[in-house]
């Protein structure tokens, strides 16, 4: 059983965590090598990691799909350590709408501009910090989309994640409220109802016993048999 | 359509908050009230006193503050979608 709940607890863990890593916005230190657009046709498991058309637009099966180029600069644990070194990541460029993840963005071609006004060539860079979410993954070519693009004048900066802090306090905010919630309706509701049952069945026990002890001898059972037909009170 | 899910959906799980929210701070009030008479009045068995008590004590709350600030919960997200809208979309 322990094991079930071990293998259990895992499971939620890494999916809230994963769910988690997925939806909020991480930063990147990035330059912009290039912009294009390339059509995708999604398959039935890649498409779930796309959002959709453009706001004002249909959707339809296939479409073109913005995408920015870049070097960013690598990281270690989930982006909170900088390191020296250099790798390409492509991002896509997506209107998120007003659907999931809530991101509200409907600039993704004003976004594209904008990178395109970034873009360096090798020798001049031009850095900027890439805020996106989502994974890049090659097997599945799924990209993460990019939502925001702010210049820096020197890729040594620190970069303060405001937004998760807040969620994140947030979320154990809503944690505490919720269980002092419960303890209140626990202590006010479901205890007192307990209770009134537990007496309700003490009283049943009482009756019965005073039932069988009234109930002795011929006459008296006989007594107690008449007394089941009347009415009880 | 889907400004308009999103509208109705938001206010569905808005509302669940709101309500579960006014209950809870309800019944901390009540609890509350009813401490304070047991404190003030220690010993009594008169049980018409006290729940005249709270139900004074209740009705003061239903005329006070906290139960308005509670609309919070409704403005707070829909400020919050508006920021997200505009920190996203200006640049």
């Amino acid at each position: 059983m322990r094991y079930v709940r071990t293998i259990f607890r895992t499971i939620v863990i890494v999916v809230i965590f994963g769910l988690f890593h997925y939806v909020l916005p991480q930063h990147d230190v990035a330059r912009i090598t290039g912009t294009e657009v390339i059509r995708m046709d999604f398959s039935s498991f890649n498409r779930f990691f796309f959002a959709q058309s453009d706001s004002g637009t249909q959707e339809l099966a296939t479409r073109d799909i913005r995408l920015i180029n870049t070097k960013i600069k690598k990281t270690w644990f989930l982006g909170f350590f900088q390191r020296d070194t250099e790798r390409v990541m492509v991002f896509r460029n997506e209107d998120t709408g007003w659907i999931w993840p809530p991101y509200f963005k409907f600039d993704s071609s004003d976004l594209q501009a904008e990178a395109e006004a970034e873009m360096s060539p090798p020798g001049q860079e031009k850095w900027v910090v890439l805020t996106h979410y989502g994974w890049r993954n090659r097997f599945f070519t799924i990209y993460p989309n990019a939502v925001g693009i702010r210049p820096i004048d020197s890729p040594d900066v620190t970069i303060v994640p405001w937004f998760n802090i807040f969620f994140f306090a947030f979320l154990v905010a809503a944690w505490f409220t919720i269980r002092a919630m419960w303890r209140q309706f626990r202590e006010r509701t479901i205890d007192p109802a307990l209770a009134d049952a537990g007496e309700a069945w003490d009283a049943v026990e009482g009756q019965a016993d005073a039932v069988t002890t009234r109930a002795t001898g011929l006459w008296g059972r006989f007594r107690a048999w008449l007394n089941t037909w009347r009415s009880k009170k | 359509m889907a400004l308009i899910r999103l509208v109705v959906i938001g206010f569905v799980i808005l509302s669940v908050i709101y309500f579960a929210l006014s209950i809870y701070s309800r019944s901390v009030r009540r609890e509350r009230l009813e401490k304070d008479w047991a404190e003030e009045n220690p010993g009594s068995t008169d049980m018409d006193a006290r729940d005249a008590a709270v139900e004074a004590g209740m009705a003061d709350y239903e005329k006070g503050l906290r139960p308005k600030l509670l609309i919070l919960v409704y403005l707070i997200p829909t400020i919050l979608v508006i920021a997200a809208l505009v920190v996203t979309n200006t640049n």
